[in-house]
């Protein structure tokens, strides 16, 4: 009985330690914490939700009450990144099956994509199994791995005003392929609006990483 | 009062004495190649001085703006730093190639000299620009700072990443690239331009605090740019288009004459044109804002009217409630994005629109 009690102990240690190390932006304590959470039979997916993606949260959330700003957050995503890599390949491929897919792109003509990047993490940390579509992605081709992937939700992004039109040009393009139907679709960057979303035949629009996420979680 | 002439107007907003109206300027730059006879492309408009320079001419011919500033686009220094950079043939040019790849590469960075390059062209456009245009429409060039040209060079998220591995390498880049700047400054100085309206786009709480923001850029390298600006004999600009900007340091701290920036409504905390004035930023400052630059492209022309109305009618308001002449100016939050489906008559809109709500008894 003392013994389960001291390893839940010990498990409630590397979880809060993975999370200090998102929120302390220490990229190799958390990939420390890691593999000494595997070394000690703890179930990745929990580290990964009560550790990493508790601290993420946390500091998503400072980011957005500006109390952290964009270095902060991007140190804190590679340490996040660091304790995932360890993390994920152990997780058995079938328990993944139930996550939402998500795929996060910036549009064909624009190379801008710090906002995406930061995106992804904070997608990453609340669950979804995200794949990275890139920067400066021809329509056709976000489209394609959409379908291919059966994507359950796609993030699309440009900080351009000239390149905005590649967004309703992938909406019509995941028509014509059948995808739109089960594809939420959610628009971001400085020149987008509500209405232009509304336009375009978007599910959404925010202003920021954090409430998109937010958003998403909230409807699906 | 008599009426001004749009250079008149310009001088008396600047310097917060009385118009007859407000000074209207969208801040329209790529657009204008539209009004050059037959078809000029952005690629053809942004890499030949002369072809620049006519068409913000035709501008000034066209709607009679009071200023003119002289924006290319963003990637003119980071592009004289060896940053390659992508210039379609109807999309604004941008960095697709950064030449800071890893820590190493921000020790080699060196200062171009800047009458060579895309700043060298630029320096030319703003010859003509200040011939043609003297007396005629107050003249304003336009650069990059040192903190985002350095993000233009490595990318933002490099160089963001970069500030906490090594921000030694991340500064010794930064006081490389002021001396580009500074240098681009004594040049502008030389060009016959009035003013030089720097952009210092980091400075916002979507991204950066205040301190990073002292730290790498406002403390050191904007201060050597606002510096050099004035020993020039140039008026003194800047331009931050971003959601938050750092008001109490760009206005109040740096002391800028003409100051631009755009309203995002649906952001917490960005602020209105009336909060701008409200809270004393255009007391010793001409600011100008901040009619949303997508109208240009997707508003009718009755739509944008509608917006101009309220807004000159905000600030009419809130200058008269903060005692003040005219040091508010109505301009695009942002440049008049320069697809070619923007309606040039959304621009006329904007002009007219004010030449009729604007006036001052």
């Amino acid at each position: 009985m003392e013994r389960e009690g001291e390893k839940q102990m010990a498990k409630e240690q590397i979880f809060e330690d993975l999370a200090n190390a998102v929120v302390n932006r220490d990229a190799g304590l958390a990939k420390n914490t890691a593999e000494l959470a595997l070394a000690e039979g703890v179930d990745p997916v929990e580290a990964i939700n009560e550790g990493l993606v508790r601290g993420m949260n946390a500091v998503g959330e400072r980011f957005a009450a500006r109390q952290v700003y964009l270095p902060q957050v991007l140190a804190s995503s590679r340490s996040l990144y660091a304790g995932l890599d360890v993390l994920l390949p152990a997780i058995p491929t079938d328990r993944l099956t139930g996550a939402k897919k998500a795929g996060t792109v910036v549009v064909e003509g624009d190379v801008h994509d710090i906002g995406k990047n930061i995106l992804r993490t904070l997608l990453t940390a609340s669950g979804y199994v995200v794949t990275d579509l890139g920067k400066d992605v021809p329509s056709d081709e976000v489209a394609e791995k959409v379908r291919e992937e059966s994507l359950d939700v796609l993030c699309v992004s440009t900080i351009m005003s000239p390149t905005m039109e590649r967004m309703p040009e992938i909406i019509d393009l995941l028509k014509e392929n059948g995808a739109r139907s089960h594809v939420t679709v959610t628009i971001g960057g400085p020149p987008t609006s509500h209405s232009f979303a509304e336009r375009i035949g978007a599910d959404h629009r925010d202003d920021n990483a954090q409430d998109a996420v937010d958003w998403l979680r909230s409807v699906q | 009062m008599t009426e001004l002439t749009p250079y008149e107007r310009a001088v008396n907003t600047i310097f917060n004495e009385k118009v007859d109206e407000l000074a209207a300027y969208p801040i329209a730059c790529g657009v204008l190649r539209k009004l050059l006879p037959g078809t000029v492309t952005y690629r053809e408009w942004a890499s030949d001085p002369e072809v620049c320079a006519r068409a913000f001419v035709e501008g000034y011919n066209t709607y009679r703006f009071p200023f003119t500033v002289a924006l290319v686009d963003l990637s003119l220094t980071a592009s004289d730093l060896g940053a390659h950079v992508r210039m379609d043939t109807e999309n604004t040019p941008f960095v697709d190639k950064p030449v800071i790849n890893d820590l190493e590469d921000y020790e080699r960075i060196q200062a171009p000299d800047v009458h060579q390059g895309r700043v060298g062209k630029m320096l030319k456009m703003n010859e003509i620009l200040a011939r043609e245009l003297r007396e005629k429409s107050f003249t304003i060039s336009f650069l990059e700072g040192p903190l985002l040209t350095l993000s233009q060079s490595a990318g933002a998220e490099r160089l963001f990443m970069d500030m906490y591995d090594d921000p030694s390498a991340v500064h010794r880049a930064l006081s490389e690239i002021t001396t580009m700047c500074v240098d681009g400054a004594n040049a502008v100085g030389e060009t016959g331009m009035q003013a030089l309206c720097w952009d210092y786009l980091w400075a916002n709480y979507s991204c950066l605090g205040d301190s990073e923001y002292a730290e790498f850029e406002a403390d050191k390298y904007a201060k050597a740019c606002n510096e050099a600006t004035v020993k020039a004999g140039l008026g003194f600009g800047i331009h931050n288009c971003a959601d938050l900007p750092h008001l109490d340091t760009q206005i109040r701290k740096f002391k800028p004459q003409v100051y631009s920036l755009a309203y995002y409504p649906l952001v917490p905390d960005s602020l209105s044109a009336a909060e701008v004035i409200d809270r004393g930023y255009a007391d010793d400052c001409a600011v100008f804002g901040n009619i949303d630059p997508q109208l240009f492209v997707r508003g009718t022309r009755e739509q944008i009217a509608q917006a101009t109305a309220s807004v000159t009618q905000e600030v009419k308001t809130a200058l008269c409630r903060r005692g003040l002449n005219s040091h508010f100016g109505i301009a695009s939050g942002c440049e008049v994005p320069p697809d070619f489906e923007t309606k040039l008559e959304n621009i006329q809109a904007v002009m007219d629109t004010v030449h009729e709500h604007g006036r001052f008894q």
